[in-house]
């Protein structure tokens, strides 16, 4: 199940969302992840779900795929309702709304990770945070670190898969609480040292912290349709 | 010309290497062997200054890598053994790129460099893919072009070929004999397999820290390979 995962993973396919400014995808993830948290109508969230859908349409992501990906947090969700329906019955409809927004930032992280590069992220990053440089920041170090962090999210995933089957293979029961701390230390163990790795390497590149990515952007017209748009959205949602 | 001179490196209270004199030419093919824990790997980062001497020193083409590692790093290039922890972007071609922007170089000169690195090593059809959905073979030839695309005059291979099968081995294998033949980029590789020697024109065999043999093929016999803990 791991191995299908796609998480944090660019999907390369023609589509509208791949083509639209990274900076300004960047801007309008944010932009919606604080909008959700204005929703309190299931009205409005299925206006908005509509809007998240066609997004993910349009950026042709499978549904499959998001459900795939949705998977992991399935966990989450039941363990949010069950709280719910514990503690205070009475706001069970709170603890929907709860878990639609979880839901639907999953979703629109997908779509953002799956439609745009690490490198174009990593460029947008820096040239949104490149203000702050007159306060000696670098914003290039925020970005590569960005983009490591997405870039490692498969490989953790992959590290975990390869961990539970050499454990399996060795007849562990993984619902023993001891062995699922061994799998995750394990894990752990591995990533630091792939970070380590990583850095070593990065070092042998020449890391640059004052360097500026290649990338180059200009607004197109599908920019300033979907700017448009995600304005008629925030304006219905808010109002 | 890369020169160690009475090199010793301590790790954790103990020296991994001792006296080590060492001199890579231009051009030339130099080969590190040595058993588990000699030495080999360590002794190979020095000469990209990503690490540096306890005692003695390291020159790249003059450069004291104590002094600057920045500019003995532009020269050295270095494949690292495990590949798959060397790619820092999404795509191929993105991956390539991060080596040239860190030089610095414009926009159109990096993708220019970018397509002729690709270009040169055959993975043109690569560059769009994303690094997490290649072959152990594939990533190793993106991790090399990352490396390529910064135009190094060395290029240290730390056991490039260790993960690969016999046909990506050959491949990589011919890929770095060419670069060193064609191209004339200094090759210095870290390996374990007696096969990989005969590309070499200069061997070099570590045993628990310390240079044992020193010299080509011809001269490099079964009692050395003893001594060296490389042959029983």
């Amino acid at each position: 199940m791991i191995r299908s995962l796609a998480f944090g993973q660019y999907i390369h396919k023609d589509s509208v969302v791949h083509k639209l400014d990274p900076r300004i995808k960047l801007c309008y993830l944010l932009l919606t992840s604080i909008l959700i948290f204005f929703i309190t109508s299931p009205y409005k969230a299925a206006l908005f779900s509509l809007f998240v859908a066609s997004s993910a349409a349009l950026a042709k992501i499978e549904f499959q795929i998001i459900i795939k990906n949705l998977r992991p947090f399935f966990f989450i969700f039941t363990f949010i309702m069950s709280m719910y329906a514990i503690f205070s019955p009475e706001q069970f409809a709170l603890g929907l709304i709860a878990i639609w927004r979880f839901f639907v930032l999953v979703v629109l992280s997908l779509i953002f990770t799956f439609t745009t590069t690490i490198s174009s992220i990593t460029a947008s990053i820096e040239n949104l945070l490149r203000p702050l440089k007159i306060f000696g920041i670098h914003s290039r170090n925020a970005a590569v670190m960005t983009a490591v962090t997405l870039r490692f999210i498969p490989v953790m995933f992959l590290s975990l898969e390869k961990l539970r089957e050499a454990m399996l293979a060795r007849l562990a029961n993984l619902r023993k609480t001891k062995n699922i701390r061994l799998m995750m230390l394990a894990m752990l163990e591995k990533m630091f040292k792939s970070a380590h790795n990583l850095s070593c390497a990065m070092q042998a590149r020449l890391y640059n912290e004052d360097a500026e990515s290649s990338k180059t952007f200009s607004l197109s017209k599908s920019d300033y349709i979907s700017i448009f748009v995600i304005l008629v959205v925030i304006s219905i949602v808010y109002y | 010309m890369i020169e160690a001179r009475n090199l010793y490196f301590r790790y954790e209270g103990e020296f991994v290497l001792k006296n080590i004199n060492l001199e890579v030419k231009e051009g030339s093919f130099t080969a590190i062997i040595g058993h588990n824990g000699s030495g080999k790997s360590t002794l190979a980062k020095h000469l990209n200054a990503l690490l540096l001497p306890t005692k003695g020193i390291v020159l790249v083409d003059g450069i004291d890598t104590r002094k600057d590692e920045a500019s003995a790093r532009k020269k050295v290039g270095f494949v690292f053994q495990n590949f798959e922890d060397q790619l820092v972007y999404s795509t191929v071609a993105e991956d390539v790129s991060f080596g040239p922007e860190n030089l610095e170089m414009g926009a159109v000169q990096i993708a220019k460099t970018v397509n002729r690195t690709l270009t040169k090593l055959g993975i043109t059809s690569l560059a769009e893919r994303n690094v997490n959905a290649l072959s152990y073979g594939q990533k190793q030839m993106v991790a090399l072009a990352g490396v390529l695309a910064m135009n190094p005059k060395y290029i240290v291979f730390d056991e490039p070929a260790t993960m690969l099968d016999i046909k990506n081995r050959r491949n990589i294998m011919n890929i770095i004999n060419e670069l060193n033949k064609k191209h004339g980029v200094a090759v210095i590789l870290v390996t374990n397999s007696f096969d990989d020697l005969n590309y070499a024109d200069n061997i070099v065999a570590l045993k628990d820290g310390c240079i044992v043999f020193s010299g080509n093929s011809k001269k490099l016999t079964k009692t050395i390979l003893k001594r060296a803990g490389l042959n029983d």
